[in-house]
């Protein structure tokens, strides 16, 4: 079976910026149903490289296609394609929740089903209770959630969100991690952030740039002396039946707290990776998915941000 | 048709904005209390006017200069109206929900342009309607009033679309005001000195927008007078695409 065409494809993709190269000749893809992080230090060329997907920014060099179709030359493929939450929500204060969004959808053509439309996306960012609020009297959180129903209420097939979680507090951002996770599964969303944990938690790709240039893509493989786990299982759990395995520390949700089949398991020092395997499969929860990422991650995020660069997982 | 949809946006934002109504009532105060003085400087002289061959009436006296008066605080205003239509996005960073929806940028300055300008014509509206509420008890000049209004509306037009301009080169909107503000008093008084120095048909005076307001004023609509203003109104909305698209070149 061949896998689908990519929704996204950045080819050889640079952008020069008041004479300074920002992005140098990028190449991404991404297909329906996957979750990019793009992760960077600031000024890595983050946020300019999500410009020119949302095709806000054109690019000096190479072209941006989504589904195989120069963005460039026809920008019209934005209006119902692509959706775009930049770093600050482009939200209009003065108007209520309901009056912005019904904007929003008439300006990306959806005409009859406008009014469908602002309703689904309202009950998904979870804004049923502030809908005829004004957007200006709104938590920070809130707006952040606004400027996410914006981008998603056409149904796009391309989500790109820059720096979603950055402001939040840790309950908010949980929320936004949930539901960045819920479109992951029938969009492809691309996700710019410094933060780790968000990549961690959202994410079935990585991307590190630094300096405008594209230094690792992949998932990344376990090495040795992790000693953080991701954990998938095919029984829905809880924290205390991870309890029952001793070489387990901590065990921390990564999908829905009532679903409990994806985790984030931090072991025993010197407990080793084959040994949970089996104590998994000893006690029936039926092993999934395995793999130590998080210390692999930011070791190769710091050393990359350090000026290092790390050969691209496969 | 997004010109359109952004047009009644902008509308439906100056209705939410205080500013909005404030800026409006202080343009209505302002021109209803001129018209009451004129008003009664004129009842204070119909007496002697009654005995004049060819005295000047209620058109000449009250009507007009009050028009008049307006189209030098258009000057004033209409930056006023046009200085968020693109800095203020640019100051409060929504641009991106304009450029990333797929919109050609002429589009997104002509619906700019309509929103500020139906909201000027809102006010002018209200100030032409005073001295046509004389029509219930006296004979107003009324082609004479409709060509100074169609005078207005033009004026109004390349006021704003010169706003609108001024607007897409900063993202502070007291700048875009300030420069749009600047611009059109430079088009008013172009030709001052050359006016001071005997010269009335130069090209100097055809540059100067009072050169082609006052025959509106007068009663005469001449179409190189009306293309003046539209040739205005054009050329800043074009300029104003064009830089929109060079905002798209550079990060904002």
């Amino acid at each position: 079976m061949t896998p689908a065409a990519p929704i996204l494809a950045l080819e050889k993709v640079s952008r020069i910026l008041a004479g300074r190269p920002v992005v140098r000749g990028l190449d991404l893809s991404l297909r329906r149903g996957e979750v990019l992080g793009l992760l960077g230090v600031n000024g890595a060329g983050k946020s300019t490289t999500l410009r020119m997907i949302a095709g806000v920014l054109a690019p000096s060099q190479g072209v941006v296609r989504i589904d195989g179709e120069d963005l460039h030359e026809q920008p019209g493929l934005a209006r119902r394609r692509i959706g775009y939450l930049p770093e600050v929500p482009p939200l209009h204060a003065e108007l209520t929740v309901e009056e912005y969004l019904d904007f929003c959808a008439r300006l990306r053509a959806l005409g009859r089903g406008a009014a469908a439309a602002v309703a689904q996306s309202i009950e998904r960012c979870g804004l049923v209770d502030v809908r005829r609020r004004l957007i200006g009297a709104l938590s920070k959180g809130f707006r952040q959630r606004v400027g996410l129903a914006q981008a998603v209420l056409h149904d796009p097939e391309l989500i790109v969100l820059d720096e979603p979680a950055s402001g939040l507090d840790p309950v908010q951002a949980l929320r936004l991690r949930e539901i960045v996770r819920g479109l992951g599964a029938d969009h492809a969303v691309v996700l710019s952030t410094h933060v780790l944990p968000d990549v961690l938690a959202c994410c079935d790709r990585v991307a590190i740039l630094h300096e405008g240039e594209l230094r690792h893509q992949g998932v990344l493989n376990a090495t040795e002396g992790d000693i953080v786990l991701r954990v998938g299982v095919a029984r829905a759990m809880t924290a205390t039946d991870w309890r029952r395995v001793p070489i387990v520390v901590a065990a921390e949700p990564m999908d829905a707290p009532t679903e409990g089949r994806k985790w984030r398991l931090r072991l025993h020092a010197g407990a080793s990776v084959p040994t949970l395997a089996a104590a998994i499969v000893e006690h029936g929860f039926g092993l999934e998915e395995l793999r130590a990422e998080q210390a692999a991650l930011e070791e190769t995020f710091l050393a990359i941000a350090s000026g290092g660069t790390v050969q691209a997982a496969a | 048709m997004s010109a359109a949809l952004i047009a009644r946006h902008e509308w439906r934002r100056f209705a939410a904005q205080p500013f909005a109504w404030t800026l409006a009532a202080v343009a209505v105060a302002l021109m209803a209390w001129q018209f009451l003085l004129a008003l009664q400087a004129f009842l204070a002289l119909a007496p002697r006017l009654g005995g004049l061959k060819d005295a000047p009436g209620i058109t000449d006296l009250v009507a007009i200069p009050l028009l008049r008066s307006f189209s030098n605080l258009l000057v004033l205003l209409v930056p006023l109206i046009t200085m968020r239509a693109i800095a203020g996005e640019r100051r409060t960073q929504s641009l991106p929900l304009l450029l990333a929806a797929g919109i050609g940028n002429a589009r997104i300055v002509v619906g700019k342009y309509f929103g500020a300008f139906g909201y000027v014509l809102a006010i002018l509206a209200l100030i032409v309607a005073m001295p046509l509420a004389l029509e219930f008890g006296t004979a107003l000049d009324l082609g004479r009033i409709a060509a100074a209004t169609l005078g207005l509306v033009l004026f109004a037009s390349a006021l704003t679309a010169i706003g609108i301009l001024c607007s897409t080169w900063t993202s502070q909107p007291a700048l875009a005001a300030a420069s749009a503000f600047a611009l059109s008093s430079l088009l008013a008084i172009i030709d001052a000195g050359a006016r001071m120095q005997g010269v009335d048909n130069g090209g100097i005076n055809y540059l100067a927008m009072p050169t082609h307001i006052e025959p509106f004023f007068r009663g005469l609509v001449a179409s190189v007078d009306a293309i003046y203003f539209i040739l205005i109104t054009v050329v800043a909305l074009a300029l104003a695409a064009h830089r929109l698209d060079r905002l798209r070149s550079v990060a904002d």
